[in-house]
């Protein structure tokens, strides 16, 4: 099976996830394929969940913090500005509390609090997080392509949207039980209406954004999720650990994308000794991968002779990809 | 409680916030105060940042800020202090 055959066989699958160690094509591979896809005709959106995105090195074009911004036809990119998102996130708190209770100024204990709140490394990756969300519930592409961050990562935002939703979970629990207190005092002293608990929906709002998103991470019909390899040794061992954590996860891995091979073409040519011991490494570690992974591997993209940006490489890349036999 | 209604007859409006008094006040009393105690745990689990005690991921607990701001002076005056004889007997 091929990469395109996955697409050609599941339409259905709109989120589409390339995973791997930082350095290894990902971001090149998501907008290959994003490029494919709306050449096909598909509304396709790709966008960076990565703080140190690369999209736009890649288009050769500055959409950092811009929105979704046009590429080409039916192609749109997006690169999250997780701090510009926080600075906004907070005004809006602060903005709520003023208007909340009509004071000109927030309290310093409560302002000191929402600055170093903010300063908390988890802030921008559930920022992100929640952008991702919004990106998401608006819901008016055919495809979703996200450029995922380094596995680790991706995994602590996979383990984060679970803790959430269990704390979620529980300190709902306490807000319905403080519910019942509130009704047995009112109904003691004959009073006939509670206040609505404003927290409880708030909570609510909160544990539904949260399962949106991991949700969708982990959706078997509607996600597919790609790893990016290459024929090294540290990196198979690497991406094996990863599939197996990926698996606890419930992620589904629609199979394997290996990376920069160096092409067939240099082989039985007039080739210096580093290269060929270069050569044979990687056939070796090819023979490794295909012994493990067999028909789970999508594609073999080689390695090019320049780095993949602007346009016409990608294009190329992308020929390369799903239109060769 | 009685002060929005229109006084029927004064005697009887006296009789029932004595049987009130008599019975369910002290039940009353405990509902709202369990109710506080339970304010002050959930203020704590999602503001636990405000005493140095991180709890709940910040990017979501600033959105419940707004609505425990009157609270939390209160609170962490109530979690910061020493205890003393007095709490036992209240």
């Amino acid at each position: 099976m091929s990469l395109r055959d996955v697409f050609e066989r599941h339409p259905e699958r709109r989120y589409i996830m390339f995973g791997g160690k930082g350095g290894l094509g990902k971001t090149t591979l998501s907008a290959t394929c994003a490029y494919w896809l709306a050449r096909q005709g598909k509304r396709v959106l790709l966008f960076s969940v990565d703080p140190q995105a690369s999209l736009s090195d890649i288009f050769q074009k500055d959409i950092f913090g811009k929105g979704a911004v046009p590429i080409v036809e039916n192609l749109w990119a997006q690169e999250i500005d997780a701090d510009k998102r926080i600075k906004e996130y907070q005004d809006e708190i602060r903005q709520k509390i003023l208007d909340m209770y009509g004071f000109d100024r927030v309290p310093e204990e409560i302002d000191n609090y929402i600055a170093s709140a903010s300063a908390e490394p988890a802030m921008e990756e559930s920022a992100i997080f929640d952008a991702v969300v919004d990106i998401i519930v608006k819901g008016d592409y055919d495809y979703y392509i996200y450029d995922l961050v380094p596995l680790g990562h991706a995994l602590y935002y996979l383990s984060m949207a679970k803790v959430y939703d269990e704390w979620i979970n529980k300190i709902t629990k306490l807000r319905q039980d403080m519910g019942q207190y509130d009704q047995v005092a009112a109904t003691l002293r004959r009073e006939a209406h509670v206040e609505e608990d404003k927290i409880l929906e708030e909570l609510r709002y909160i544990k539904g954004r949260i399962n949106t998103s991991s949700q969708i991470l982990t959706d078997k019909k509607r996600t597919a999720f790609f790893f990016v390899l290459v024929p090294e040794e540290m990196i198979i061992l690497d991406t094996q650990k990863a599939a197996e954590l990926f698996a606890r996860f419930d992620v589904p891995v629609s199979g394997y994308v290996v990376n920069r091979v160096l092409p067939q073409e240099l082989r039985g040519a007039n080739v210096p000794a580093f290269l060929r011991n270069r050569m044979q490494m990687q056939e070796k570690h090819l023979g490794a991968i295909r012994a493990n992974l067999g028909s789970q591997i999508l594609a073999y993209v080689p390695e090019m002779e320049r780095d993949v940006s602007g346009l016409p490489m990608v294009e190329r890349l992308a020929r390369q990809l799903f239109e060769s036999p | 409680m009685s002060d929005k209604e229109p006084k029927k007859s004064g005697l009887f409006q006296i009789f029932k916030d004595i049987v009130y008094g008599m019975s369910s006040h002290e039940m009353t009393r405990h509902a709202v105060r369990s109710r506080a105690s339970m304010e002050h745990l959930f203020i704590l689990i999602t503001m636990g940042d405000l005493l140095g005690v991180p709890i709940l991921p910040p990017y979501y607990s600033l959105r419940l800020l707004p609505y425990v701001t009157p609270q939390i002076s209160t609170w962490k005056r109530r979690m910061l202090r020493e205890r003393d004889i007095t709490d036992t007997i209240g």
